[in-house]
C-alpha cells in the first residue's frame, strides 16, 4: 500500500485518491474467515516434540515397519498400499471427496489430477470446527460422504469427539512411516502433513534484531499498549496458546524468575499462566478481529509494536506489503504446535483413491513428490526427517510445548471464562 | 347405560367435524393451517431442539464443571449465563450493547429510509429511479466492506497499520468512540440495511390516496395535523414492521461488530455467540440465541398490540385514485442533487474502486502499466498469486456460477411467493391466533444462528422422513434453507402489501364464483406484482451473498460463487475476490434490469402496494 506516500507527493490525484482509498482496504484479507489460521492446533501427544530434542532424527532412520503400529494397523503391507496398487483400485472408484480446512488441498488436488487423470478430486473447504459438526451429523444420519479430512485441532475436540469415537481414522502408509518425526508417527492423534504455530511477530524495518526473548517481555512498560493479538474468543487456536501457558504454568513461573530475578507474585489468580494473561491486559493488550488485522497493524508502517499471529503468515509478506518477521525462540517455550492433520473418514466411499491422495500430499515414499509442495512452505514445517524445510530452523529445533489435547479440551473453557472476565 | 352416550358422542363428533370443515373452508384458515405446519417443521421444531439442549447436560459440559451429568436435566446453562459471576461479561454487557445498537440502527434507518421514501414517492423530485436504484447498492456490498471503508477514513493510531485518511490529512487522531465501537457499528449497519425501511415504508406511502390528505386540508387541517392524523396512522404499521425487521437484523449481525467492536472490547450477543460456537460451547451459544429470540418475540408482541388495536386502513381499493405529488418548488433540484450525491458517496464510489482494483496488478498503484485483465481471464503466471489463474479460467467457475444462479434464482422465486401467501395469512388473520402465530414464528429465522440451523437441517433432511424426501446433498435443501432464512423479510413485505389491499375485490370475485386459487392468481398476484419483484430482487441479492448457511450444506458438487470467494479470500487473493464480487454485482444489476423490464416493476414505489 504505497497509496499514502503518493497522497503526499501527487497533489492533482489527491482528491480522487481520498475517495478511492475508501475502499482500498476494504478487501483486506483479515476480514475474511481464515479457516486455516483460526482453528485450533496440534496433536495430542502426551509425550513431547518439545524441548528441541533432536532425537527423532536418528530414531527415525533406523525404524522398522512396526514403528507405525499406531499409525495404520489396519493396512496390511506396504505393497498393497503402493501407489500403483492403489491407483488400480482407485480407477474403479473414479473420484474422491475431501473436506479440508486449508486451501492447500486444492493446490495438491490440481497436481494430483495431472498425475492420475482418471480420478477426480472434489474439495470442500470448511473450517475445522464446522467439519467436525458436519461429519458428526452426516454420520449419525447414516451418510458417509467424505473420504479424506484435512483439519486442525479444535482445542482437543477433534481427538476427543472424532478420533476416539472412530469417526476420523488414522492413516500412515507403512513405507513412509519410518521417515516421520514424532509425535506424528505414533504418539499424536494422527499424522500431520504440516505444522504451524502462533508466535510473536515484529516489524523487521523497525527492529534490527529480535525485540522479544521471553513471553514476560510483553508485560514490561516498553511494550505498554503495543501488543496486538487476534481475538482468542473468536479464534480458539489463539486461546490454545494461552491455555497451554496455563497448563504449563510452572514453565511460565520459571521464565518469570529468569526475566525478573524473583519469584512470581500472584494477584488473585490461580497460577502463573493466568497471571500472565492478566498482566497482558493490564499492560494494554489490544485485541483485533483476526490474524491479518494484527499483521496489518504492525507490518503496514514502521511500527515498534509487536503482535501474535500464525507462523505460516510470513509467506503472505510480499502479497500484502508487510515487513514482518516471526520470532522462533521465546522463553520458556516459543509456542504450541498447530498441526494440519490427515485423516481418512470412517466408511470412506472411495478408500483407495483417498489413500492414494494422502500419499500424494505426503510427497510419496521419498518425500519429493509435487503433492507436498503446498505444505512445505516458509512458516510451515513438514515433520518428515527426509524432507528439506524451507525455514532457517529445522522442525526438530523448534522449542515448542507439547500439544496436550486432553488437557486443553478440559482447561480451555476455564481460560476462556477468565479471558471474558478481563473485559 | 352404555348405549346412551354413543349417539350423543357421535352427534357431538359430527358437529365438531362440521365445524372443523367450516373453519377450514375459509382459505385463511386452511392455508394458514398448512403454513403453520410448514413453519412448525422448518422453524419451531429446530428451535425446540435448540431449547431442549439448554436444559440437558452434554458430554462437553464436563469441561465446565465437575457436577455435569451427561443426559440429565439441568438449569446450569441458564444460571451460568443469567446469574453467575460470568453473567456481567458474558450476557448483561453484551445484551445492553445489542439492544442499544439494535434500537439506534432502527431509528437511524427510519430517518434515512423514510425521508428517501417520502422524497421518492410523494414529491416531484427528479431522478426517482436513479435514487431508488442507488439506495439498493449498499445492500449489494457485504456489510463489512462499509465498516472497512469507515476504518480507512476514521481509524486512529490504536489499531496501527496505515493511518486513517482523516489522521493523515488533518494530523489529528480521531477519538476512540469515533473510530471503533458503537458509533461506527451503528452507522455501517444503518447504511447497509436502511434500504429495507425505504422499500417497506415507500410502499405504504406510494399507495396512499392523496384525497385523504386533500380532504383534511380542505377541512382546514394544518400540514402538521395532516401528517400526524392522516399520514402517520396510515404508515405506522409499515414503520413498525420496518423497525422490527431492522432491529432483528442489527442484533443478529456478526461481521461488522466483530471488526469494529473488538479493538475497544465492545461485544454484542452476536459476537459472544460466535465465540461460544467456535469454542465448542454449543449449549452456551444456544442459550444466547434463545435470549435474542425471546427479546424479539416480545417486541413483535408489543407491535401486534400496537397495530392490532387500530382499525386497518385500506388504501388499495377497487376504485382508481389519483396520487398527487407534493411539489418541492425551488428545492427540487438541490434535493435531487444532494440525495444523489450522498448515495453516490456511500454506494457508487466503493463499487467503482472495487472494480478498478480488480484490474490492478498491484493494488494501490495508479499507473496505466499496472492495468491488467489477468485476474479476470488471465492464464497461470507463476509470478502472480503463485500461479493462480484468472477467475474465468478457474475450472470450477462455470459450475459455481451455474449453481449460484440456480440456487439464488429458484430460492428467491419460491421465497417471494411464500412470503406473499404467508403475508396474506398474517394480514387477513390479524385478529386471529393463526395470523399472529404465523407472524411470530416467521420472524425467528433471523435469530437462529445460520450454522445451528444448517446443522439441524443436516440431521432433519439426511434421511427421508414421512413424505419428505432426503434433501441433504441436493440443491433443494439449499433452496429451502434460503427460503426459510429470508422469511422474516418476505413475510413482512408480503403482509405489508396485503394489508393495503381491500377485501372487497376478493369478495366480488368470490361472489362471481372464483376459487381462492383463482383469486390469488388473478387478483392478488397482479396487484402485488411490483412488491413481488422487489422481494425477489432483495432475496436474490441476499442469496448470492450468503455464505454461512451454504458452507455447511454444500457437498462438493454444489460449489457456488461464494464458496469460491471463500477459497480466494483464505489465500489473500484480494483482486480475485473482488472479481467475484463484481461478477455477483453485475449479475444482480442485470437481473434487476430484466425484472424492471419484464415485471414492469421498479423500486421507486417500494415493496408492497400497487
Amino acid at each position: 500500500m504505497n497509496m499514502l506516500n503518493r497522497l503526499h507527493t501527487n497533489k492533482p490525484a489527491k482528491a480522487a485518491l481520498v475517495l478511492a482509498s475508501a475502499i482500498l482496504i476494504l478487501t483486506a484479507c483479515g476480514q475474511t474467515n481464515d479457516a486455516d489460521g483460526a482453528n485450533a492446533s496440534g496433536g495430542n501427544n502426551a509425550s513431547a516434540n518439545a524441548g528441541g530434542q533432536a532425537a527423532n532424527e536418528t530414531a527415525a532412520a533406523g525404524n522398522d515397519a512396526a514403528g507405525n503400529a499406531g499409525g495404520n494397523a489396519a493396512d496390511a503391507s506396504a505393497s498393497a498400499d503402493s501407489a500403483d496398487a492403489l491407483y488400480a483400485k482407485a480407477k474403479e472408484e473414479g473420484k474422491l471427496i475431501v473436506y479440508s480446512t486449508s486451501g492447500r488441498a486444492n493446490d495438491a488436488a490440481e497436481t494430483f489430477m495431472k498425475q492420475y487423470p482418471e480420478i477426480k478430486v472434489e474439495v470442500s473447504k470448511v473450517k475445522s470446527d464446522e467439519i467436525l459438526d458436519k461429519v458428526t451429523k452426516e454420520q449419525d444420519a447414516g451418510q458417509f460422504n467424505p473420504d479424506v479430512i484435512i483439519t486442525k485441532e479444535v482445542s482437543g475436540a477433534v481427538e476427543e469427539e472424532m478420533v476416539k469415537p472412530g469417526r476420523y481414522l488414522k492413516y500412515l502408509p507403512a513405507d513412509i512411516a519410518p521417515m516421520v518425526d514424532e509425535p506424528y508417527r505414533t504418539q499424536a492423534e494422527a499424522y500431520a502433513n504440516y505444522v504451524e504455530f502462533r508466535t510473536i511477530f515484529y516489524n523487521a524495518k523497525h527492529y534490527a534484531e529480535v525485540p522479544v526473548k521471553n513471553w514476560w517481555d510483553l508485560t514490561t512498560p516498553e511494550f505498554k499498549g503495543k501488543v496486538y493479538t487476534a481475538d482468542p474468543l473468536s479464534s480458539p487456536a489463539f486461546m490454545d496458546l494461552f491455555t497451554t501457558m496455563v497448563v504449563n504454568s510452572d514453565d511460565m513461573a520459571a521464565a518469570y524468575k529468569e526475566k525478573f530475578g524473583k519469584d512470581i507474585e500472584l494477584h488473585g489468580t490461580e497460577n502463573a499462566g493466568y497471571e500472565y494473561i492478566q498482566e497482558l491486559f493490564d499492560n494494554g493488550l489490544i485485541v483485533l478481529k483476526g490474524s491479518d488485522d494484527v499483521l496489518d497493524a504492525i507490518g503496514k508502517a514502521d511500527r515498534d509494536a509487536v503482535g501474535l499471529a500464525v507462523s505460516g503468515d510470513v509467506s503472505k509478506n510480499e502479497e500484502n506489503g508487510w515487513t514482518i518477521q516471526p520470532i522462533y525462540d521465546i522463553k520458556p517455550k516459543t509456542s504450541v504446535p498447530d498441526s494440519g492433520y490427515f485423516f481418512l473418514a470412517n466408511k470412506a466411499p472411495h478408500e483407495a483413491a483417498a489413500k492414494l491422495f494422502v500419499r500424494w500430499m505426503m510427497g510419496e515414499t521419498d518425500g519429493k513428490g509435487a503433492g507436498l509442495d503446498p505444505f512445505n512452505q516458509v512458516g510451515s514445517w513438514v515433520p518428515r526427517s527426509d524432507v528439506q524445510t524451507k525455514n532457517d530452523i529445522p522442525y526438530e529445533s523448534l522449542n515448542l510445548w507439547a500439544f496436550d489435547g486432553e488437557a486443553l479440551y478440559n482447561t480451555a473453557p476455564k481460560v476462556r471464562d477468565f479471558w471474558i472476565k478481563q473485559k | 347405560m352404555a348405549n346412551i352416550p354413543a349417539p350423543e358422542g357421535r352427534r357431538h363428533r359430527t358437529r365438531l367435524h362440521n365445524r372443523t370443515l367450516n373453519w377450514l373452508r375459509n382459505p385463511v384458515h386452511s392455508i394458514g393451517a398448512a403454513a403453520l405446519l410448514f413453519l412448525a417443521y422448518t422453524i419451531v421444531w429446530p428451535v425446540l431442539k435448540i431449547a431442549y439442549t439448554t436444559f440437558v447436560w452434554r458430554q462437553q459440559d464436563v469441561r465446565l464443571t465437575g457436577a455435569a451429568n451427561p443426559g440429565h436435566f439441568t438449569l446450569y446453562h441458564w444460571t451460568r449465563v443469567l446469574a453467575s459471576d460470568m453473567s456481567a461479561s458474558l450476557f448483561y454487557k453484551p445484551i445492553l450493547n445489542s439492544l442499544a445498537v439494535g434500537a439506534t440502527v432502527s431509528a437511524l434507518s427510519l430517518v434515512i429510509g423514510c425521508s428517501l421514501a417520502w422524497l421518492v414517492t410523494r414529491t416531484d423530485i427528479p431522478l426517482k429511479r436513479t435514487i431508488s436504484f442507488l439506495a439498493v447498492i449498499p445492500y449489494l456490498l457485504p456489510a463489512w466492506i462499509l465498516s472497512q471503508a469507515w476504518l480507512t477514513f476514521f481509524k486512529n493510531g490504536k489499531i496501527g497499520g496505515t493511518p486513517g485518511i482523516l489522521q493523515s490529512l488533518l494530523h489529528v487522531s480521531p477519538p476512540d468512540w469515533l473510530s471503533y465501537g458503537f458509533v461506527p457499528i451503528v452507522i455501517s449497519l444503518s447504511i447497509h440495511d436502511s434500504v429495507f425501511f425505504f422499500l417497506i415504508v415507500g410502499a405504504a406511502l406510494s399507495s396512499m390516496n392523496s384525497q385523504l390528505e386533500e380532504a383534511a386540508s380542505v377541512a382546514g387541517a394544518r400540514r402538521l395535523t395532516v401528517l400526524r392524523r392522516i399520514v402517520m396512522p396510515l404508515v405506522l404499521p409499515s414503520i413498525l414492521s420496518g423497525f422490527i425487521l431492522i432491529f432483528t437484523k442489527a442484533i443478529s449481525s456478526y461481521g461488522v461488530p466483530a471488526l469494529l467492536g473488538t479493538p475497544v472490547n465492545f461485544y454484542m450477543i452476536s459476537t459472544m455467540l460466535y465465540s461460544s460456537m467456535r469454542s465448542r460451547l454449543t449449549t452456551e451459544a444456544n442459550v444466547l440465541s434463545l435470549t435474542l429470540m425471546l427479546i424479539s418475540m416480545l417486541t413483535i408482541y408489543l407491535n401486534q398490540r400496537a397495530v392490532g388495536r387500530r382499525r386497518s386502513f385500506v388504501t388499495v381499493t377497487g376504485k382508481g385514485s389519483a396520487r398527487r405529488l407534493t411539489p418541492l418548488g425551488p428545492w427540487r433540484f438541490p434535493a435531487a442533487t444532494a440525495a444523489a450525491l450522498i448515495m453516490a458517496a456511500v454506494a457508487v464510489v466503493p463499487l467503482l474502486v472495487l472494480l478498478a482494483q480488480s484490474f490492478m496488478l498491484k493494488e494501490g498503484v495508479y499507473r496505466l502499466s499496472n492495468f491488467t485483465t489477468h485476474y479476470w481471464w488471465g492464464g497461470s503466471d507463476p509470478d502472480i498469486n503463485t500461479g493462480e489463474k484468472g477467475v474465468m479460467q478457474n475450472p470450477i467457475f462455470l459450475l459455481a456460477l451455474k449453481n449460484s444462479l440456480y440456487i439464488a434464482g429458484a430460492a428467491s422465486v419460491v421465497a417471494s411467493v411464500t412470503g406473499l401467501v404467508l403475508g396474506y395469512i398474517v394480514a387477513r388473520g390479524r385478529q386471529s391466533w393463526l395470523g399472529r402465530a404465523v407472524d411470530q414464528v416467521s420472524f425467528l429465522p433471523y435469530l437462529i444462528p445460520g450454522v445451528s440451523l444448517s446443522e439441524l437441517y443436516i440431521s432433519m433432511f439426511a434421511k427421508p422422513t414421512l413424505f419428505i424426501p432426503a434433501l441433504y446433498g441436493t440443491i433443494g435443501l439449499l433452496i429451502l434453507i434460503t427460503v426459510v432464512k429470508e422469511l422474516p423479510f418476505t413475510v413482512k413485505a408480503g403482509s405489508a402489501a396485503m394489508m393495503q389491499i381491500g377485501t372487497e375485490l376478493e369478495e366480488a370475485a368470490q361472489l362471481g364464483g372464483a376459487s381462492w386459487l383463482t383469486r390469488f392468481r388473478r387478483i392478488l398476484l397482479p396487484l402485488n406484482r411490483k412488491s413481488l419483484v422487489s422481494v425477489f430482487l432483495l432475496v436474490f441479492i441476499g442469496a448470492m451473498k450468503e455464505m454461512e448457511l451454504i458452507i455447511m450444506l454444500v457437498t462438493p458438487r454444489t460449489e457456488t460463487l461464494t464458496t469460491l470467494t471463500f477459497y480466494y479470500a483464505e489465500k489473500c487473493y484480494e483482486q480475485l475476490t473482488n472479481v467475484i464480487l463484481m461478477i455477483i454485482i453485475a449479475i444482480v444489476v442485470a437481473v434487476y434490469a430484466v425484472a424492471v423490464k419484464l415485471g414492469k416493476a421498479d423500486l421507486t414505489q417500494g415493496i408492497g402496494g400497487q
